[in-house]
């Protein structure tokens, strides 16, 4: 019984742990990209993820990807037609959808990993801040 | 009971230090492991990343970066070589470089998950690599904030003096997970034997905080808060007299507070009464609420010190004297008088201590109340102390008088009634109403009794006569005069039947073990008489209860005989009686012809008094 609920404490911990980091990440990258906006509105492709993004300040979490500002994409979205700007998160979604996404996000060898595509980034006009800058990469 | 519990806890937090102690050495022993492990694996992380190195610099002679990105296979091939060091220990290995910007990216990858490609960048703790890029040295990383991942190994690969990539081994946690989790059941039993035995403990805690609430609601009295009749039971047992004075204290007209100001006040006047006297009194010393207004104090005294009772019973007197005890627009002032006994340790027991003082009590109220009696001597009566009657008796200055008792029909003496004196330091004589009372419920009159004991066997030895001497029925009551009553029969077994027992204050005693004992004493011959029988509160059923052999009129009855119809009549009554029952008859106070005549005339088998003899101190020849 005590293993259950140490293992339970150890996972929970574990998982509050990243989700505070990502929390973290998400709210330097959403503010990073739109330091206008009061209000940033986010799509997800992945509902949990979903919850994350709410509780985060100045953020509000759309259904429908036309009323979003930005949509994040954890899955194998359809996003070869889409106009809205795009943030791949996981290893592989970013290799897949480099060409679109402006940047990505994804756990390695247990690390954080951010990266941002310099080229999509100049199609849309965003100019990082300085404590972004070591992140942008030459993608091809 | 309370013992046992403390033992019990003793063990119990014993055992929980034992536990916690091999707790604590067991996380000790775990870290130790660690660590152990630790060194361990440094060094068999060495040995294969010195290997990795021999391998990449066998297919590499310069420029790292160059030469594997030029050549793919060459990667592919290096890459595998390194996957063959994978484990589930070792979780990671690759290779990094480190650009122009300073960032860290990927040369070569041989790990099975979330492999790295070529020329990727990596976000790791740059602080460390750089570093080791600095150095030239390997280095071992805790990684704290990496999930998964216990320790890392960094060790550079150098060309030419110049760091061009560092390898990384990347150990996983579960090498560990897994040595703490052999050690966790272990740690699990220390903890639910820890838990368990604090739960003993706190129960057996619990225990006893309501044993000692339940003991401290019984021993105290609800209303004053004071201790009540329980606790004076057990102090009883436990108290040392030589420590304590003791006072019987009692609220003046009290009856009076309830009948006129009603319950309510009686009981606000009773609650001051007893904060009163805690203020009055000291620390060491103790309330007992000893009936309704009456109060017991046990007033502690130094050993060798002067005893301070009189003056803390003055402070209590002058305190509650001078208080103004106001309950819902009423007030009154009360005053309280006491009893004290100091010296209590010549008492016998405590029980003997409690009754004097409330002797005195009774003393002091009748003297006019607000007073403390601490004496019994009276100031008409030249009465011997304590002290004084115990050293006549050390100094054999007892001695004893005896009066004959005739057969009136045969004018011959039946026998002698022996009657205590004691000498004064000269020649004086005191009688038994000038030294009783002081000594009674003290060792000294236990002494005293059994020195009268021992004269009238040795006249009985000397005259072979029968003889009789008096005894309070309390006396045979009290454990240790009945012990020295009994060893003296029986060291004169002989002579026992020769004697009599006159039984005073036998009104209101009467009860099995007094009958037991009776009935032990006569087992031996002696024979049992009622003194004073028809005064005060006789009471026939005595005749039941008790095993009498011979009553003795009271000369209050007998004296007037002759002129008094009343008295006639109630001893020739008593006469009467007796013969039905079988008893013997005695008539005291025979002081004249007249009565002696009338008291043959009803037919009174015997007769003491002046005019048949006088008490003496040498034992007539003639009869």
């Amino acid at each position: 019984m005590k293993f259950f609920i140490l293992l339970f404490i150890f996972t929970i911990s574990l998982f509050a742990s990243e989700q505070s980091a990502e929390k973290r990440v998400y709210a330097s990258i959403l503010k990073a990209l739109f330091p206008e906006k009061t209000i940033v509105k986010v799509w997800s492709d992945k509902s949990e993820k979903g919850a994350l993004f709410s509780k985060l300040d100045g953020v509000r979490v759309v259904a429908q990807k036309k009323d979003a500002d930005i949509l994040m994409i954890f899955g194998p979205e359809d996003i070869e037609n889409c106009d809205k700007m795009i943030f791949a998160n996981g290893y592989l979604v970013f290799r897949r959808s480099k060409g679109k996404a402006i940047g990505g996000f994804y756990w390695q060898k247990g690390r954080a990993n951010l990266t941002f595509i310099k080229k999509n980034l100049e199609k849309e006009g965003i100019r990082l801040p300085k404590s972004l800058e070591k992140y942008v990469e030459d993608v091809e | 009971m309370k013992q046992l519990n403390i033992i019990y806890s003793f063990f119990v937090v014993l055992l929980l230090f034992v536990l916690v102690y091999l707790y604590v050495r067991l996380g000790d022993f775990e870290l130790q492991a660690k660590k152990n492990i630790e060194s361990v694996i440094i060094k068999n992380t060495s040995y294969f990343i010195e290997n990795v190195e021999k391998n990449i610099k066998q297919h590499v002679k310069s420029n790292l970066y160059k030469s594997l990105k030029s050549n793919p296979q060459l990667r592919k091939e290096l890459e595998t070589n390194m996957g063959m060091l994978i484990t589930p220990s070792f979780k990671y290995i690759y290779v990094l470089y480190r650009d122009s910007a300073g960032k860290y990216r990927y040369l070569l990858d041989g790990s099975k998950e979330e492999k790295g490609l070529f020329d990727m960048k990596f976000d790791i703790d740059t602080q460390a690599w750089d570093s080791v890029y600095l150095s030239k040295e390997k280095k071992i990383v805790t990684q704290d904030d990496v999930s998964s991942i216990w320790i890392t190994t960094l060790y550079p690969i150098v060309y030419d003096g110049e760091v061009q990539g560092v390898i990384a081994l990347d150990f996983s946690t579960s090498l560990f997970q897994y040595i703490s989790k052999v050690l966790s059941p272990l740690k699990d039993i220390f903890l639910y034997v820890f838990v368990a035995t604090f739960s003993l403990l706190v129960v057996i805690l619990y225990q006893m905080f309501l044993q000692l609430k339940t003991k401290r609601e019984s021993i105290t009295d609800p209303l004053t808060k004071a201790y009540n009749r329980v606790y004076l039971r057990d102090l009883v047992e436990k108290i040392n007299l030589y420590n304590y004075d003791v006072a019987m204290l009692d609220l003046d007209h009290f009856k009076k507070v309830n009948d006129n100001f009603g319950h309510d006040m009686g009981d606000y006047v009773l609650v001051n009464f007893v904060k009163l006297l805690q203020k009055s009194i000291r620390s060491k010393d103790i309330i007992i609420r000893f009936g309704g207004e009456e109060f017991l104090l046990f007033l502690y005294k130094e050993k060798k010190k002067e005893s301070q009772a009189t003056e803390v019973m003055q402070r209590v007197l002058k305190t509650v004297s001078q208080y103004n005890f106001v309950y819902e627009n009423s007030s009154l002032q009360i005053t309280c008088s006491a009893g004290l006994v100091k010296e209590a340790f010549k008492y016998n027991s405590v029980q003997q201590v409690i009754k004097k003082a409330d002797e005195r009590l009774y003393s002091a109220k009748s003297r006019g109340r607000n007073r403390i009696v601490e004496s019994d001597i009276s100031a008409c009566v030249d009465r011997l102390s304590l002290g004084a009657v115990k050293q006549a008796l050390d100094e054999e200055r007892l001695l004893c008088h005896f009066q004959p008792i005739f057969t009136l029909s045969t004018k011959k003496i039946a026998k002698y009634e022996a009657l205590v004196r004691l000498r004064g330091e000269g020649e004086k004589l005191y009688y038994p109403n000038q030294f009783l009372d002081t000594i009674e419920g003290t060792n000294v009159y236990r002494d005293l009794t059994k020195n009268v004991l021992e004269i009238v066997f040795e006249k009985i030895a000397e005259h072979q006569i029968a003889m009789s001497m008096n005894l309070n029925l309390s006396d045979i009551i009290d454990n240790s005069i009945y012990e020295m009553l009994i060893k003296e029969l029986e060291a004169s077994k002989s002579l026992a039947q020769f004697l009599t027992i006159e039984l005073l204050e036998y009104e209101s005693l009467a009860n099995d073990i007094l009958l037991d004992r009776i009935v032990a004493i006569k087992s031996y011959g002696v024979k049992i008489a009622l003194d004073d029988f028809g005064s005060g509160y006789s009471n026939f059923s005595i005749f039941e209860n008790l095993p009498i052999d011979i009553i003795k009129i009271d000369g209050s009855l007998v004296k007037n005989i002759d002129n008094s119809k009343t008295s006639y009549i109630i001893v020739e009554s008593i006469a009467r009686l007796a013969k039905r029952l079988g008893l013997v008859v005695i008539a005291e106070f025979v002081h004249s012809k007249a009565v002696l005549d009338v008291l043959e005339e009803l037919d009174v088998r015997c007769g003491q008094g002046f005019y048949l003899g006088k008490p003496d101190i040498l034992m007539p020849t003639g009869q």
